[in-house]
């Protein structure tokens, strides 16, 4: 089976890749997108006084 | 002379750094006069096989922003290292962690379970969590590993230079002409040097400083501070006495605390205890004589979250940096 | 835990917790040896990034020793020290050590008998407590080699 894969994802904000299978006759058999990364805010965000979340959650998505 | 290559890559990052650099308008212009960008997924078509060609010293520059927090970050952090002749760390998340440096506060499993099941609007019956290899059908898929806590860039590889800042403001990445210019014509500033002042954000902030004392913590949302007045004086926690300066210091303008993006002086080992010192040198002071212990303990607890202020961008690089010992 | 000799860094005041301690020992005092102890100054002079430097290097833990509030040789230095430790002990559960592991006491330099107490309560409440988890974890700090800031006037 062949596989063709896009690493990383480009020209947008976030990580992931994209892996396209292809059956015999080299038709897509199957295609995943899969997100490569975890930061962890909706843990790390807990525990924070409400008024300082509107400077925190910004470091999301910078763009 | 030759034009520097120079590249871009990235860690756990928000692309804050990308905009910044996207944000020098058309003083981007004067940055292709010296250097040829060879790598930058987040703004052109490049792949992780695009920086594994590059051959040792093929890169003039590589700069990295984001905390590295993954496998693949790791991977793209000694790849970096290898092909380029100097490394510049851009950015509060190389430089100390940032912000996702927070995440050390809990162990992986903790995030698992809150991000993967806890949220209120995740339904995950079955515990679903992203494996380093699963097979899907007949497909086999890999993700890059999870790391156990978030590092600093330092702390994985050796890094030649450092642009605080999140994200470096306008005063800062302006300087990365001129510096770059210097690289050009040989001339490379020793190495270590961080691209910002030797200074406290205090020395560089234009509030009028007279009061050394305060008798309360006052949270943002509790006043409107007078302008023209050292936020900390008011009983607004302002990290300038902890936070090196050369931002401008935007925030101060904006009436807003200080929280520290721009990291410690270079004498400073911990953030967090140094803003511990610089609270207690000021909180209660006129009045010390008359405190007992229970008033002090009174007085300490209108700081309502320490450690997310005090290390909320240096974490990872603190003395006491993550919760060890916990399953 | 069976077994186990907590190793505990002091750092106590020349002018009265020092003589104090100083005094125990001249009076023959017997209490257990787990205490480390460095002069200093004034317990004002303590940074709170030396007492996390020792947990973080395996310290079970820290015990400050300065002078009764009123007494101190530099006049206002202990009150800070109440503030600092205070503090530093308000954010250490957040990093997941127990603040029961940083012991300020007040002893006097006529107080022999006193130091010898409180050490070994101390001593005590860390046996129970147990190990510090940051015993044999990854200890030294990364040589940061980051220097000084770039005069931003003259690039």
């Amino acid at each position: 089976m062949k596989k063709v894969t896009i690493d990383p994802i480009t020209r947008l904000e976030g990580e992931a890749k994209i892996d396209i299978f292809l059956n015999d006759e080299g038709d897509v058999a199957d295609a995943f997108f899969q997100v490569t990364e975890l930061r962890g805010f909706e843990k790390f965000c807990q525990g924070r006084p409400v008024e300082e979340l509107p400077r925190i959650v910004p470091r999301i998505c910078g763009v | 002379m030759n034009k520097l290559k120079v590249a871009i890559a990235l860690g756990s990052t928000c692309s804050g750094c990308d905009v910044a650099i996207l944000d020098l308008n058309e003083k981007i212009l004067n940055l292709v006069e010296v250097a040829d960008i060879v790598y930058w997924p987040t703004a052109m078509d490049f792949k992780i096989k695009d920086l594994e060609a590059f051959k040792s010293g093929d890169i003039d520059v590589g700069i990295y922003h984001g905390t590295v927090r993954t496998s693949t970050h790791e991977h793209t952090a000694h790849l970096l290292r290898e092909r380029s002749k100097a490394v510049l760390s851009f950015g509060a998340c190389a430089y100390f962690g940032g912000i996702p440096g927070l995440c050390n506060l809990s162990t992986k499993n903790e995030v698992f379970r809150t991000v993967y099941q806890d949220t209120a609007s995740t339904v995950n019956p079955d515990f679903v969590t992203p494996q380093t290899e699963v097979k899907v059908g007949k497909f086999d898929l890999t993700l890059p590993e999870l790391k156990d806590e978030g590092k600093a860039l330092r702390d994985v590889i050796d890094v030649d230079y450092y642009l605080p800042g999140c994200p470096p403001t306008v005063m800062l990445r302006e300087k990365l002409i001129p510096i770059l210019k210097l690289v050009q014509g040989g001339e490379l500033p020793p190495k270590g040097t961080v691209i910002a002042s030797d200074k406290t954000l205090c020395d560089e902030c234009e509030m009028k400083k007279e009061n050394k004392s305060i008798s309360k913590i006052v949270r943002t949302h509790e006043m409107i501070p007078t302008p023209g007045i050292c936020l900390l004086e008011q009983g607004l926690i302002c990290m300038g006495p902890a936070t090196r300066g050369g931002c401008g210091t935007p925030c101060i303008k904006a009436l807003v605390p200080c929280r520290g993006c721009m990291g410690p002086t270079a004498e400073v080992k911990d953030q967090g205890a140094k803003m511990i010192s610089a609270i207690a040198s000021i909180l209660g002071v006129s009045e010390e004589k008359d405190l007992s212990a229970e008033d002090v303990a009174k007085l300490i607890d209108g700081i309502k979250d320490p450690v997310g202020t005090f290390y909320r961008f240096t974490l990872p690089v603190a003395l006491i940096n993550k919760k060890v010992g916990v399953k | 835990m069976e077994g186990f000799e907590p190793v505990i860094v002091g750092f106590c005041c020349n002018w009265c917790s020092y003589a104090g301690a100083d005094l125990a020992g001249i009076s023959r005092i017997q209490y257990p040896p787990n205490l480390r102890m460095i002069r200093v100054m004034c317990s004002g002079a303590v940074d709170p990034a030396l007492i996390m430097e020792a947990l973080r290097r395996g310290a079970d833990g820290v015990f400050i020793g300065g002078c009764h509030p009123g007494d101190c040789h530099y006049m206002a230095g202990n009150y800070k020290t109440l503030r600092k430790i205070t503090l530093l002990k308000g954010l250490l559960p957040q990093l997941g050590i127990e603040p029961q592991r940083v012991r300020l006491e007040w002893v006097s330099a006529a107080e022999g008998q006193r130091f010898a107490q409180v050490v070994t309560d101390f001593i005590g409440e860390i046996k129970k407590l147990g190990p510090n988890p940051w015993k044999g974890k990854n200890n030294e700090q990364a040589e940061s080699g980051h220097r000084s800031g770039i005069d931003m006037l003259r690039v």
